[in-house]
């Protein structure tokens, strides 16, 4: 398998490329650290996860370059933000020396209940002047970029007015924040939901997309399914198609982070190495980096 | 409550409800709800429920492996009673575990060893996560505490109406009607011990579960050298 080592370009030139870090495979990481510019990092993990896994993350804060991705802020639920929590996402931040923050557009949970999953918005103006209230509130408390990634949701609310992309373009464009680009999300929605996704890219402001996400999915099949539905399980290789996505996204944009997501099979670490060197490989026929080392 | 938020909690009582997970003929009746695919939103909520259902069954494997094709109507009367409050692994595991001991209370299992099969499955999940957070040592307390001991915070005691350890070392399919005193802890999260022990010593570790001066506990040579055996199987330890 032709493997490609870290890239020794200016960082400024080409985005970093790297995993979301996964403590299941901890050891894994450190040991092939190599092979990665970044990892993103879960700040929900070192805010409540356990003291090894805590001790661990922040032990790589000077190997390597980390982001901060948040998975706990459920900005879209229509209660006040927790400032708490946000507080402790800022300290992660400076202590990870992370230079953006991310979170989803999208909600998990209502009082009482948490569904564990990110759920869609409705995309109406009204929502969209929540939000953006809501973005400059964690803007003031977190002190590096806010970026917004887009989701891979099921179904739809009917009163929809807006596009995904009119709706993540109008809150980035009113606040300032950022985009985190999920293409693998892009893809499975133009699947399941019939998005244009070159569409979409094009609707995207040049220099919005600040990082991306890669991943790999698989299809569901079931009786009552009108047609097999893909689902963003973070499992299995990128598609061609996502990553088709980011050829386009490259484009236009120019991100700072590249950055594959994988949370199951993560025993297949041929698969995320593989991935890392076909995003590589998908950026280099985009940019002309200062210096490549790549070995066989 | 905002309109917004109405109609997210209404979302959210359907999609972690046994309508939404299971399927039915009917969708969701709350106006809320009108107009979303229903068929969409059985495989959100049957998405959301899957993923719960690995955290809670990586935890309870041999519960599961007992209750056999009764594990289903379990799970289904679970989802009904006990919609997902946290996405954390312990929780939702403490949530089934607390579901299953009020349903047995009521109407015992078939095989009336299954609540201590259960109790111990969720003490390993539990000295697991202690392991995890990296449970502190004890710290200085001063003069006025030198001399007090305590029982390892990660040290989980379990008392069991039946002897259950050959239900998991599949070394026999009898399962005496014996109390036993189990300690469980896990120097590492991947390898949580179970030690057996005697019921003196099973109450003693009870005793110590808050910190206590040696002389609060007794007076003699041999305490004093069951105390000392306990430290160095680091069921105990000195607070200073």
């Amino acid at each position: 398998m032709a493997t490609t080592l870290r890239q020794q370009t200016n960082p400024a030139a080409s985005p970093l490329v790297g995993i979301g870090y996964r403590w299941q495979i901890d050891a894994w990481t450190r040991a092939n650290l190599e092979y990665f510019d970044v990892l993103e990092i879960t700040v929900d993990h070192c805010i409540y996860g356990g003291a090894r896994q805590r001790a661990a993350i922040e032990d790589l804060a000077g190997r390597v370059k980390l982001t901060a991705h948040g998975v706990g802020l459920s900005i879209g639920t229509d209660v006040p933000l927790d400032l708490a929590y946000l507080d402790r996402v800022a300290e992660v931040v400076d202590r990870l020396r992370a230079p953006t923050y991310s979170e989803h557009l999208a909600f998990t949970r209502v009082p009482g209940r948490d569904l564990g999953n990110l759920l869609p918005l409705p995309r109406t103006e009204a929502v969209a002047k929540a939000l953006i209230a809501k973005v400059r509130t964690v803007q003031a408390r977190v002190p590096v970029p806010f970026l917004l990634e887009n989701i891979a949701n099921v179904f739809e609310w009917p009163d929809s007015a807006l596009s995904e992309a009119e709706f993540l373009g109008l809150i980035c464009r009113e606040t300032g924040a950022g985009i985190l680009l999920d293409v693998e999300n892009l893809y499975v929605n133009a699947h399941n939901h019939g998005v244009d996704p070159h569409a979409f890219l094009d609707a995207l402001p040049a220099g919005s997309v600040r990082e991306i996400h890669v991943a790999g999915g698989i299809e569901w099949r079931a009786a009552g399914l009108k047609a097999p539905f893909r689902a963003d399980s973070h499992s299995h290789p990128a598609p061609r198609g996502a990553l088709d996505l980011l050829d386009r996204t490259l484009a236009r944009q120019t991100p700072t982070a590249i950055v594959l997501e994988r949370d199951d099979r993560l025993e297949a670490t041929d698969e995320i190495l593989s991935d890392v060197a076909r995003i590589r490989a998908r950026l280099a026929k985009t940019r002309t980096p200062a210096r490549h080392v790549a070995v066989a | 409550m905002s309109r917004l938020l109405e109609r997210q909690a209404s979302l959210l009582a359907y999609l972690t409800g046994p309508a939404a997970i299971f399927g039915g003929r009917r969708g969701p009746a709350d106006a809320h709800l009108a107009g979303i695919d229903r068929e969409r939103l059985h495989l959100e909520a049957s998405f959301s429920h899957a993923k719960r259902m690995e955290k809670i069954c990586g935890v309870f494997a041999k519960t599961f492996e007992l209750l056999g094709p009764g594990s289903r109507r379990v799970v289904r009367d679970f989802a009904t009673a006990c919609p997902p409050t946290d996405i954390g692994r312990l929780h939702n595991a403490r949530q089934f575990h607390d579901f299953l001991r009020r349903r047995w209370r009521r109407q015992p299992p078939r095989r009336r060893y299954l609540p201590d099969v259960l109790a111990c499955e969720f003490a390993l999940a539990e000295a697991r996560s202690r392991a995890e957070d990296g449970v502190a040592p004890p710290t200085a307390l001063g003069g006025k505490r030198a001399g007090r001991i305590r029982r390892k915070p990660e040290i989980i005691l379990l008392r069991c109406r039946h002897d259950i350890r050959s239900v998991f070392e599949g070394t026999s399919s009898r399962v005496p009607r014996r109390a036993i005193h189990l300690a469980i802890a896990a120097a590492d999260a991947d390898a949580p011990e179970v030690s057996e022990l005697t019921s003196p010593i099973f109450k003693l570790l009870t005793a110590l579960d808050t910190p206590r001066r040696r002389t609060e506990l007794g007076a003699g040579a041999e305490l004093d050298a069951v105390l000392d055996a306990l430290v160095a199987r680091r069921l105990v330890e000195a607070c200073r």
